[in-house]
């Protein structure tokens, strides 16, 4: 075996070696989801007995979801003492949708949104707080306890 | 004169072969036992575990079951110092959830009664028997340096194998005897020369077939191989079994203001706070909805970015599943069946739960076992074979000219030396070895038959 053939072999085991770590972007030749993305837009205060509006940017594949199958918020408070059930946001148009609430008391709230469109279903909740923290939800928020009356809707 | 020429060069080709197979034989072997007895042994995991852990596993359907969250936080209170890892719910109603834990960098099993929400034990992953048995298979329980050990002796086995059929090849019209049968009636060196090449070369099939199936596993050739064609897009999708899971994209705070991981944090300030992580309960519900194969765990993203993955891995390939679900939305980001896998891919997938002895239950279990018992009993034949035919002062290695005068045989050395760089580099240490020493030394050469 001449140098060359020798050099030739070692050469392509290198480069055998070295061209095989992970393409991050490898994903795109298999099979791919459309993820639903929901953005919680809250304003900036929030006290108890004043009317807010909840709204969410609902977004798949980068664009914005016009008429998807459902947008529903659910809201309630840490300590269970206040439910507000399952309701429909009124779809305002461009991947918006929004509704009104007022916060009957101050604590520590969970504000859920449950959406759906084209086999994607999300339910992400956002946690808010109304005016003052009563020691229960400070507790809860310290303990990062899983949520009660959470995701489980009427939907599935 | 012509004839008598090519008779001399056959038999020189076959001696050089022989000399090949004689010393990857004597230096493999005994790993080759190893890896044959412990495969041997964890064929049978499943059973194995199930007869050690009953006591852990099987529990009584008696009430309502409690919330996969609440037995969390139940070993959360048991374990306060512990990082939860994983969540298996059970395959059935009557089996135990598993938490997977983390405790000063030691990962433990905790068997949860879902009915009671008691305790039924805790393991140490690393002191379990089978854990133990895989990591002598695998890496010979010497990490990086063992792994790499198994799969050179792997890849040296292939090499074994091929010289191995080239000697057993029928060369006289002698018909089946000696070839597909041993030769009972000949003498005692004619029958241990059948009692090893025979059964030999009825096994060939199997263990090439495990060789094959074993090989995508092993950390330095397997990495490279999974990584080439999942980056081809011809193999398993990423993050099952190279490559990265995507990361959650709900868009968090940039800075956590919500205890996260069990910190404890004081009460934020800000009055919107950031997302909540969906609760394992509304996996389980996912799950349910996704018809994931009930034997999946849950993984626990351990960071701000990361994914809750469903992982399952059944007896059966085409029930596998691999799930990452963003933690806070619960928006599924990626679903990998065996469905979606690609060819190359699926064949991998079958030639594992093949290779563990799962896809057909106990006649899978059973055809394994027959392998390693006949890997052990042809290495213990080769090795009694060398011993009977030892001579006293030197390793009775057949007399043959080196390799490289030998184009064709040279050719595939390099073939495979190119295929498996491990063999490479262990053929290019064997050449230097002899070009240095064994040459040079003459009670070396005498004792090498060099």
């Amino acid at each position: 075996m001449n140098k060359i053939q020798f050099l030739l072999i070692i050469l392509l085991t290198c480069y055998m070696i070295s061209a095989c770590s992970a393409n991050p972007n490898a994903s795109q030749l298999y099979k791919q989801e459309t993820p639903l993305e929901a953005e919680i837009i809250l304003p900036d205060l929030l006290e108890p007995t004043k009317a807010v509006t909840i709204k969410v940017n609902l977004t798949q594949n980068g664009d914005a979801v016009e008429n998807p199958q459902y947008v529903h918020l659910k809201m309630w408070k840490q300590d269970g003492t206040v439910t507000y059930g399952m309701t429909e946001a009124s779809n305002d148009g461009n991947g918006q949708f929004s509704l009104n609430m007022d916060f009957e008391s101050e604590g520590l709230y969970y504000i859920q949104v449950h959406a759906s469109n084209n086999d994607s279903i999300i339910t992400p909740t956002k946690l808010l707080i109304v005016g003052e923290l009563s020691e229960s939800d400070k507790q809860a928020l310290k303990s990062n306890a899983p949520i009660i009356g959470g995701e489980s809707g009427a939907h599935h | 004169m012509r004839n008598k020429n090519s008779k001399q060069s056959r038999g020189v080709f076959y001696k050089t072969i022989w000399r090949w197979h004689f010393y990857a034989g004597l230096i493999i072997a005994p790993f080759l036992v190893i890896l044959a007895i412990t495969g041997g042994i964890y064929l049978f995991q499943p059973q194995i575990d199930q007869y050690l852990y009953q006591e852990y596993y099987e529990v009584k359907p008696i009430g309502e079951r409690i919330s996969a969250d609440q037995q969390i936080a139940t070993v959360k209170e048991l374990y306060p110092e512990a990082r939860v890892m994983s969540y298996r719910p059970g395959e059935d109603e009557s089996r135990s959830s598993e938490i997977g834990i983390n405790l000063d960098g030691k990962s433990f099993t905790i068997f949860i009664d879902p009915y009671t929400g008691n305790e039924l034990g805790q393991l140490d992953n690393n002191t379990r028997i089978m854990d133990k048995i895989e990591k002598i298979h695998g890496e010979l329980m010497m990490g990086t340096i063992g792994d790499r050990i198994v799969e050179l002796v792997t890849c040296w086995a292939i090499v074994l194998i091929m010289t191995g059929l080239y000697l057993w090849l029928p060369r006289k019209s002698q018909g089946m005897a000696g070839v597909l049968y041993p030769r009972l009636k000949m003498g005692q060196k004619i029958f241990r020369r059948d009692l090893h090449a025979v059964p030999a070369f009825w096994l060939t099939a199997g263990i090439l077939f495990l060789i094959m199936t074993g090989l995508p596993w092993s950390g330095f050739w397997g990495t490279n191989f999974q990584n080439i064609v999942t980056n081809t897009g011809i193999g398993y999708p990423p993050s099952i079994w190279t490559g990265s899971a995507p990361a959650s994209i709900t868009k968090t705070k940039e800075i956590a203001e919500v205890p996260w991981a069990a910190e404890n944090l004081d009460v934020p300030t800000s009055t919107i706070l950031d997302y909540k992580v969906v609760s394992i309960d509304h996996l389980i519900e996912i799950a349910e909805s996704k018809s994931i194969d009930p034997s999946y765990t849950i993984y626990i993203p351990q960071t701000k970015e990361g994914v809750y993955t469903f992982s399952a891995f059944p007896a059966k390939v085409q029930n596998e599943v691999t799930m990452h679900i963003d933690q806070y939305s619960g928006a599924v980001l990626a679903d990998y069946r065996y469905d979606h896998y690609r060819f190359m891919g699926k064949i991998i997938a079958w030639g594992i739960t093949l290779h563990k002895g799962t896809q057909f239950g106990i006649v899978n279990q059973i055809i394994g076992l027959l392998v390693c018992i006949g890997i052990v009993l042809t290495a213990i034949s080769g090795f009694y074979l060398w011993l009977k035919r030892k001579p006293s002062k030197k390793l009775g290695a057949p007399i043959a000219p080196s390799a490289s005068k030998m184009k064709g045989f040279l050719w595939m050395l390099i073939f495979i030396g190119v295929v498996f760089p491990l063999v490479g580099i262990s053929l290019i240490i064997v050449w230097v070895v002899d070009w240095l020493i064994i040459q040079r030394i003459p009670a070396m050469k005498q004792f090498f038959n060099a």
